[in-house]
């Protein structure tokens, strides 16, 4: 014979639990469907339990007097198989109205886990973890203002948020193992020139090079008084140049070309923090004797720091003469500001087959490094094969 | 040991035996004692001043509106939330409106037994606080332990304000204490309910013990979270949250009201606005589905937020 | 002429004094309702204006059946019965031209004002809900175990049909409350007719479904009003419970001052009568007064009120920099959200 439970229904709003109070029948009573069993009562009042059918008591599981739960089980019935078909008590389903266990949450999903992409913004796919990706929080950003920090500064910490995001735990971790080294303060200039530099690789940069030959300019220079330096005379190429075709010197903003007013062309001068590039204005337009005076005066200020405003800034070069440190190749980057930077390279003696014998020559490698969303390869080359040319006849710079 | 539900009616008895100008109005409050029983025993202590009033909540409203403006305290009883409904009219546009118009004040308690149990389904379940608390001139009191319904009710019929108290239904049974309380926060301060570092949660009313039970089931995984029990919507305690996100970085605001508005939105809002630097995750905000409350138990304990819910929401966080 | 004070010396020289004291509320009224429809058009006042034309007789008796201490709370048509109750002249014209010195301080306006520890309750927009205040009053008064007082509030036949008129007024018959309910039923709530308010054949024979007392009057007629509100006042006192009263007339203006009434059924509009009109006459007619003492009356309340209007219109308007901005009364309960 089929056992169904006598429950403790929910006597009202809220209630948790309710006291037995009387037990009418005994176990093994014959009881009518839908009559009271039991009496129960809680904070509210008291009321009686009913029996979910017709049928013989078969046990209680309760005592009097003592309280139970809203939808314990407090008794069982047995009943008819008859009856509980017709009445569905039969069905193993058939349990209290309580909470069930909620929906099965998605928390057993690692978050390392891949996830299929599911389109779902007009068609495109949305990436299943879009709200976390690789972000840099407010807090992030904020706490890097405040410690004066760019995204590069953030290069040495592996992120342990989604996507490898660095958190703020992260970064604070990272500040605290830093803590664990000397620190000294950089000076402002090297924070100036960082920032620039930072700036200025922003963009993408390219580097082209190739021999010039210095016998010639040597020669001249040997003559010459006072006596430019080989940077200078590669300014003076350089501008010469520019002269004639100032369009590789022209800016890209956005989606014009910012051509340059004038011909001014800079060149970098080492000093004990960095390095300052005094600014020669209308350098095409100045020849190479009237540029020694100026160009060692300004060298000579630049090393005090006291470079005068008309000698800073607005260039749309550079000359860097990295040949002084023995070198023969490199690939400066440009001024953020400025589109090329020409670099002159160590010159040495090399041995040059002149169609009968080898014969001692001088040479060096340019270099010319630029953005490359304004000039291309072959645009940067021939600059470089016109400055080369221009070094072949010095006398005319 | 004392119930979240005694509490509220100790409150009350204090609140007629310190103050004669102090009654109570509400269907079934009288000898019957009141639908929950938060009366019971009242209507015999205190001999015509706890009144039955007829099935008519605008009037019950409008008359204590009345009476306050006469110089009682009236503390009215809606036998459900959802029927406050039927006296939205008097509470927002009288009682909210009157002293900002007349300079006199309006001091009554209107007491909503709100929130969700299994089987009351859509009209014996709604948590009205979010609608009251959009209205300017009341006060939204949702206390969520033993000691906070106690003393709030008290403060409630002592401040001069309207106040929409919210106690929750659930709780009425099943939260205890061992006694009432001899001090308490003030209303507006919210409460530290739980320390952490790892994550805030804020929540109020019956869902602060959700949040709880999902702290420490997150404990066990090595997380520490502070859990925020705003105490009252309105007004709300901006500062307490945003410290607390000031020391962890990540908020999870969980209400046991419909989602579009509302509480947790606001908060967030606040977050966002006056702490947005604050912030190492976007926060994130966990209330009721956004359909009626329904009345099965399987569906009614997926409708509304659970400790589970929760906490798989706050995993989520955070590993972000 | 004597005062409307005076101590009357018999029965009938008791009704002429209230039927003047009555007239002279009605006077100050009308015109006070035409200054206001006067500024309104010239711009001085923004918002709805909503004046009581031929409806004063039965807000005058309204007014005068309360005594003080008695609540009162009157609806948009009430002038008469504001100022019968105590209500300045400078009460009105600084809430309509909104002076900062004035009881709504210009954060309400219009007929939405009152003084509600005076026991003049300030109306908020929704029709009806007044009744269950007004109760509410007369309630704390019974608990406090107060007696001797009475409360009264108006209505107009559209507001009956309302959930808050039928939610009051039960509770006022369950709890025996001494409120009267003056229903003025103008035959137009806005635009609609009362034949798309209610099919009742009276609205009184409401009364007896609230188990309350109700009575008709004719509102046209200044002498039936008083004597059917004081009535009503007498019974409400003696602790009859609620009184309904009907009060018949025609509104005799548009809704507000934006309406023409240009709906209103040109049969009722000939045989209206104007109750200002009606009192006259019988002042007239019953040698209580002549023309000519009524022209200087007329003379002396139109000053009255253009001296208010002056005061009011060189008073300072609310600064939105000196406003609180908070609507609660308690501080420390204020919601900062906003402050920054």
């Amino acid at each position: 014979m089929p056992r169904v439970p006598i429950l403790m229904p929910q006597l009202g709003e809220s209630i948790a639990e309710a006291t037995i109070v009387r037990l009418p029948f005994a176990a093994g009573d014959e009881v009518a469907g839908d009559i009271e069993v039991l009496e129960v009562e809680t904070q509210k009042a008291t009321m009686g339990v009913t029996a979910p059918c017709r049928g013989r008591i078969a046990e209680w599981t309760v005592e009097l007097g003592k309280s139970y739960p809203v939808g314990s089980t407090l008794g069982w019935l047995e009943v008819t198989a008859e009856d509980a078909a017709r009445l569905g008590l039969d069905e193993p389903t058939s349990a209290p109205m309580m909470p069930a266990p909620e929906e099965q949450p998605g928390e057993s999903r690692s978050s390392t886990e891949t996830q299929t992409v599911t389109p779902l913004v007009r068609g495109l796919p949305v990436p299943a973890q879009a709200s976390a990706a690789g972000y840099l929080s407010p807090r992030m950003k904020a706490r890097m203002d405040e410690l004066g920090f760019r995204v590069t500064d953030l290069a040495g910490i592996a992120g342990s948020g989604a996507a490898g995001r660095v958190t703020i735990e992260d970064l604070e971790a990272y500040l605290r193992r830093l803590a664990e080294h000397k620190q000294t303060p950089a000076s402002s200039m090297r924070v100036a020139v960082a920032d620039a530099m930072r700036r200025s690789w922003s963009r993408p940069l390219a580097t082209v090079g190739r021999m010039v030959r210095l016998d010639v300019m040597l020669a001249h220079r040997k003559q010459s008084n006072p006596k430019p330096g080989p940077a200078l005379y590669a300014l003076r190429a350089l501008a010469v140049a520019l002269g004639e075709n100032s369009a590789p010197g022209g800016r890209l903003i956005g989606r014009k070309i910012v051509h340059p007013k004038s011909i001014d062309v800079g060149f970098a001068v080492e000093t004990e923090d960095g390095v300052l590039v005094p600014v020669l204005r209308d350098a095409d337009k100045t020849p190479l004797a009237t540029m020694v005076a100026r160009y060692h005066e300004l060298v000579e200020l630049g090393r005090q720091r006291r470079l005068p405003a008309n000698a800073q800034g607005g260039s749309l070069a550079t000359v860097t003469n990295f040949g002084t440190f023995g070198l023969e190749w490199a690939t400066p980057i440009p001024l953020p500001e400025q589109t090329l930077v020409l670099g002159l390279g160590a010159g040495k003696i090399v041995p040059e087959w002149d169609g009968k014998s080898f014969q001692p020559a001088t040479e060096a490698q340019i270099t010319l490094s630029f953005d490359h969303r304004v000039l291309d390869g072959g645009a940067a080359g021939r600059l470089l094969a016109r400055i080369a040319e221009l070094f072949q006849t010095p006398e005319k710079l | 040991m004392i119930t979240y539900l005694e509490a509220i009616r100790e409150a009350q008895h204090k609140a007629l035996a310190d103050d004669p100008r102090v009654y109570l109005y509400g269907q079934d409050i009288g000898n019957f004692g009141g639908a929950f029983k938060a009366t019971k025993g009242l209507a015999k202590d205190f001999p015509g001043r706890v009144l039955d009033a007829p099935l008519s909540e605008d009037a019950i409203i409008g008359s204590a509106i009345g009476a306050a403006i006469d110089g009682m305290r009236p503390i009215v009883e809606m036998q459900f939330a959802d029927f406050s409904t039927c006296g939205l009219n008097q509470i927002i546009n009288h009682a909210a409106t009157l002293y900002w118009r007349t300079n006199i004040p309006c001091p009554i308690v209107v007491r909503l037994p709100s929130g969700g149990t299994a089987g009351a389904g859509p009209f014996h379940s709604q948590s009205m606080e979010a609608l009251y608390a959009h209205y300017p001139g009341l006060i939204v009191m949702t206390p969520a332990t033993v000691e906070d319904a106690y003393s709030m009710l008290l403060e409630a019929v002592a401040i001069d304000d309207p106040v929409i108290f919210c106690e929750h239904k659930y709780l009425y049974y099943h939260l205890k204490a061992p006694a009432l309380p001899t001090e308490a926060l003030p209303t507006g301060k919210a409460r530290v309910a739980r320390q952490g570092r790892d994550m805030t949660i804020v929540a109020y009313s019956a869902m602060v013990h959700e949040a709880l039970a999902c702290a420490d089931e997150l404990a066990s995984e090595g997380w520490q979270i502070e859990v925020i029990d705003l105490r009252s919507v309105k007004p709300l305690d901006t500062d307490t949250v945003l410290a607390s996100v000031a020391r962890t970085g990540r908020l999870l605001v969980v209400g046991e009201a419909f989602p579009w508005g509302g509480v947790t939105a606001e908060v967030i809002a606040r977050v966002a606005q006056e702490g947005f630097s604050l912030l190492d995750a976007p926060p994130v905000r966990i209330n009721a589905k956004d359909t009626p409350v329904p009345y099965h138990p399987n569906l009614w304990g997926t409708h509304r937020p659970t400790a589970r819910t929760i906490a798989a929401e706050a995993r989520k966080l955070l590993h972000l | 002429m004597s005062s409307p004070a005076a101590a009357p010396t018999s029965r009938t020289d008791h009704i002429q004094a209230r039927y003047i004291e009555a007239y002279r509320w009605m006077l100050l009224a009308r015109i006070t309702e035409e200054k206001i429809a006067t500024l309104y058009r010239g711009g001085k006042i923004v918002g709805g204006v909503f004046i009581g034309k031929g409806q004063e007789a039965l807000s005058a008796a309204t007014g005068m059946a309360l005594r003080p201490g008695d609540v009162f709370a009157p609806l948009i048509r009430d002038q008469a019965g504001r100022f019968a109750f105590g209500e300045s002249l400078l009460d009105v014209f600084r809430t309509y031209l909104g002076s900062r010195l004035g009881p709504m301080r210009g954060r309400d306006g219009n007929v939405h004002r009152g003084r509600p520890r005076e026991g003049y309750l300030a109306m908020v927009s929704h029709l009806g809900a007044m009744v269950p205040a007004v109760a509410g009053v007369l309630l704390a008064r019974r608990l406090r175990g107060e007696s001797g007082t009475i409360g009264a509030t108006c209505l107009g036949d559209g507001a009956t049909s309302t959930g808050a008129f039928h939610e009051g007024l039960n509770l006022a018959a369950v709890e025996k409350l001494p409120l009267i309910l003056v229903v003025a039923n103008n035959q137009y709530a806005y635009s609609t007719p009362t034949s798309r308010q209610f099919v009742c054949a009276d609205l009184v024979d409401r009364a007896a479904g609230y188990g309350v007392e109700g009575r008709s009057v004719d509102a046209t007629d200044l002498a039936a009003c008083l004597a059917t509100l004081q009535e009503a006042a007498d019974r409400a006192r003696a602790g009859h419970g609620p009184q309904l009263i009907i009060a018949s007339l025609l509104r005799l203006a548009g809704h507000g001052e934006h309406d023409d009434a240009g709906y209103v059924d040109p049969v009722l509009k000939k045989a209206a009568r104007d109750c200002l009109t009606v009192a006259e006459q019988h002042i007239i007619g019953e040698q209580w007064a002549t023309a000519a003492d009524l022209k200087t009356w007329r003379m002396e309340v139109t000053r009255k009120i253009e001296d208010a209007i002056a005061t009011t219109l060189r008073e300072p308007p609310p600064d939105p920099g000196d406003e609180q901005w908070t609507a609660v009364s308690t501080p420390r309960l204020r919601d900062g959200f906003f402050e920054a």
